[in-house]
């Protein structure tokens, strides 16, 4: 408000003679044309396609036609589904696997890299490289590295005469599979969020630290991780959000398999609503998905508010 | 006199401008799965140098509309089975003109309304219904009528490493195979192959796959009469008799007499390179197969390569799971222009059901069957006989894809151990009961 009483609230001089004066901040219905483009967008592809998802969840629906209005049928029969409720699970745990990994490597990474150095500038760049990778050529690469008898993993045991755990097959390794090629794949962004973090931490601390005598762990424990805790969590929270929304790596490596024991809830929808044609079920999931991650973009909102707070 | 010349290149270009379009050829999008082979098969129009199912259905294409100038085909290669995509391209308005489609999916598009009946225009091309296999068929008839020009019928058979099978004293003395009789025998066949080669008996691709799994169930249950789809809305899976054919697959996988961690292509290449006595495969791999077997210094080279039927393990019906493929037509306006060259391309393929038969399908014509040069085919004396084994599911089961996943991954859980056999097969048929139910 302090800015805007500062400025002035006509655009035309006080002196002007017989002209009304001007409130150039009053609303003009032709200013929304500028936003018009971005509204007509996020109305078409965002707004509609969600309430006609809600809409959906409600009714008994096939791809080729909506049916009768079931009530909460569909949330129903979901709850009821032992895929859907193992779907649930699988999508926390493998958050539980790749968040906290992401973020601790992430954090590892920058901690190493931060340095101005030529070594340090080339390796930021190749763990980075990953990201830019799309999820076919990830997991094909992956699937290459686990693949049973002629893979690389079976290779390096086969030179121990051993034999490699079958990442892709066996019921307690598959999702720690997909884990380790997610967390490949995703490190780039935690690990530049963080060395942007420890590059704004002022220099000077670390001169009064090295003045005091503070050896290396005391400064990482007493100065740079508590200079660094807002963008842990914000890595923590970006990745959740993120991650939930597992699906190509699962589809592509396992299928979802052994016995959906990879399947995540977004590849549940799919299932059900594409492949079953079951489209009433499958955007009830979605909705399920939605409240899932809007918790965690709440608690996002809610981190960077405080922050806000205390600023 | 400019002026003049200018006038008459102007009124020349209008002209060829207006007659051009009687001049184009119909286009038609044909949508398929088979593989992408273009490296090899692209330019190709002599089918009798093409091999395997994609090579021989790219060199159709292609001398179709090498023969057909007044006709342009535009293929659209899709992962198989693709019918994701075509579901999506039927729900935006953009499907293909023609199409692959299993006969055990035809019924889901066609009772949507979103198939052409075809009896009309195959007529209209010399094509009768009447010529096709009883199997072919009754396949590609929904209430009535024809819904897809049936091109094949296809099954799972035992593909064999003969080499291995004389190792391991599996071979009868005109030199065939010595192949199970019973569940006991097979296991006790197994164990032989297993002592004599160190190899196991069984080369599966197990790992995340249904669809092998299942057809084996329906095999077998066909095999102890089990009506397990005498109601198309409501299945009878949680029976003794899939106890028993879950139970002997577990002791299958117990035992290592399979492979267990390889996907699909790693199972071929385990067996091609020698890695076990049986494949379970179909019948589109008896064409690479044999080329292998008469390559040198291979595998199957080495003592030859066998392939039959399933094994009769149960004294119910002489039956196996068998389906085939169809060329589909989407249903939608068209001038009577587009309809006759999809009448011409449907007529090509039927004409041309040898050539494809040569990928080790079953033709889908009674004449092709009873033909020397069919017979002349290898190994179609030992496969010939899947034409009267092979039956399908009830056409009025619906989401037959969806089901396979299904059954498939619940026989999966139980025969690798992640459930109890009972707990699995009650799982199965409530998970389909309540698909079927929810259509």
């Amino acid at each position: 408000m302090g800015d805007r009483r500062a400025t002035p609230r006509t655009a035309l001089p006080a002196a002007s003679f017989g002209a009304a004066s001007v409130d150039i901040y009053a609303p003009q219905w032709r200013n929304f044309i500028f936003v018009a483009p971005f509204l007509f967008f996020f109305t078409t592809l965002l707004l509609v396609p969600l309430f006609w998802g809600m809409w959906l969840s409600f009714h008994k629906a096939d791809t080729f036609s909506s049916g009768n209005f079931v009530g909460f049928g569909n949330y129903i029969r979901l709850f009821h589904d032992k895929v859907f409720l193992q779907s649930v699970w699988n999508t926390f745990y493998f958050v539980l696997l790749t968040v906290p990994t992401l973020a601790l490597i992430g954090l590892f990474l920058a901690l190493c890299l931060n340095r101005r150095t030529r070594t340090a500038a080339v390796l930021r760049t190749l763990f980075f490289s990953s990201s830019v990778l799309s999820v076919t050529i990830v997991t094909l690469i992956w699937r290459i590295v686990f693949i049973p008898n002629v893979g690389l993993l079976s290779t390096i045991y086969g030179w121990f005469g051993a034999t490699a755990p079958a990442f892709i097959s066996d019921p307690s390794l598959a999702m720690i599979g997909i884990a380790i090629a997610t967390v490949w794949w995703c490190i780039g962004l935690p690990m530049m969020l963080f060395l942007s973090a420890l590059q704004q931490i002022p220099q000077d601390i670390y001169e009064a630290a090295a003045l005091d005598n503070a050896n290396r762990w005391q400064t990482l424990r007493s100065i740079t991780l508590p200079s660094i805790k807002r963008t842990f969590v914000l890595v923590v929270i970006v990745q959740i959000v993120l991650q939930f929304q597992l699906c190509g790596q699962a589809w592509l490596m396992t299928r979802g398999g052994p016995n959906n024991l990879t399947k995540p809830i977004v590849l549940y929808i799919y299932d059900t609503a594409f492949r079953r044609w079951d489209l009433g079920m499958g955007a009830a999931a979605s909705e399920v998905l939605f409240i899932l991650i809007l918790m965690a973009a709440m608690a996002q909102y809610l981190v960077t508010r405080n922050k806000a707070g205390q600023a | 006199m400019k002026m003049k010349k200018v006038l008459f290149a102007a009124v020349s270009a209008g002209v060829l401008m207006l007659a051009s379009p009687s001049l184009a050829a119909t286009e038609l999008t044909v949508q398929r799965f088979f593989g992408a082979c273009d490296a090899d098969f692209g330019t190709n129009t002599d089918v009798a140098k093409a091999v395997g199912e994609c090579g021989i259905i790219t060199s159709l294409i292609n001398k179709f509309n090498a023969d057909n100038p007044d006709v342009h085909v535009n293929v659209s290669t899709v992962e198989w089975p693709g019918y994701d995509q075509l579901t999506a391209q039927f729900a935006s308005g953009d499907a293909p003109d023609i199409v692959t489609i299993h006969e055990s999916v035809l019924s889901d598009y066609q009772s949507k309304g979103l198939l052409m009946p075809l009896d009309d225009l195959l007529k209209s091309v010399g094509v009768t219904p009447d010529a096709f296999t009883d199997a072919a068929r009754n396949g590609a008839t929904k209430d009535g009528k024809i819904y897809g020009l049936p091109i094949d019928s296809w099954t799972m058979l035992y593909h064999i490493n003969m080499d291995l099978f004389k190792q391991a004293d599996l071979v009868n003395a005109d030199g065939t195979p010595i192949l199970p009789k019973s569940p006991e025998e097979l296991l006790a066949q197994a164990e032989q192959f297993k002592q004599k080669t160190g190899k196991p008996y069984f080369v599966q691709n197990l790992a995340n796959e249904t669809a092998l799994y299942t057809r084996n169930l329906y095999t077998y249950l066909f095999q102890q009469n089990s009506d397990f789809f005498a109601d198309p809305k409501h299945v009878k899976l949680n029976t003794p008799e899939a106890k028993k054919i879950v139970e002997m697959y577990k002791a299958i996988f117990d035992k290592g007499y399979t492979t267990k961690d390889l996907d699909y292509g790693g199972a071929i290449n385990a067996f091609l390179a020698g890695g076990g006595g049986v494949q379970l495969n179909g019948t589109w791999v008896v064409g690479d197969n044999n080329a292998q077997s008469e390559t040198k210094g291979t595998a199957l080279n080495k003592g030859g390569y066998a392939v039959y039927p399933y094994p009769q393990l149960f004294a119910g019906a002489h039956a196996q799971y068998a389906d085939g493929h169809t060329w589909a037509v989407s249903q939608k306006d068209r001038t009577p222009e587009q309809t006759a060259a999809i009448g011409k391309f449907l007529k090509f393929f039927a004409d041309h059901d040898f050539d494809w038969s040569r990928t080790g399908h079953l033709p889908a014509y009674k004449a092709i069957i009873a033909s020397d040069a069919f017979k002349a085919l290898p190994h179609r004396n030992t496969i010939a006989a899947v034409a009267d084994l092979g039956r399908p599911l009830p056409s009025a089961v619906q989401r037959q894809f969806a089901i396979q996943d299904i059954v498939g991954e619940e026989m999966s859980a139980a025969i690798t151990g992640q459930k109890d056999v009972d707990a699995a097969l009650a799982d199965m048929e409530s998970r389909v009961n309540e698909l079927l139910a929810n259509i």
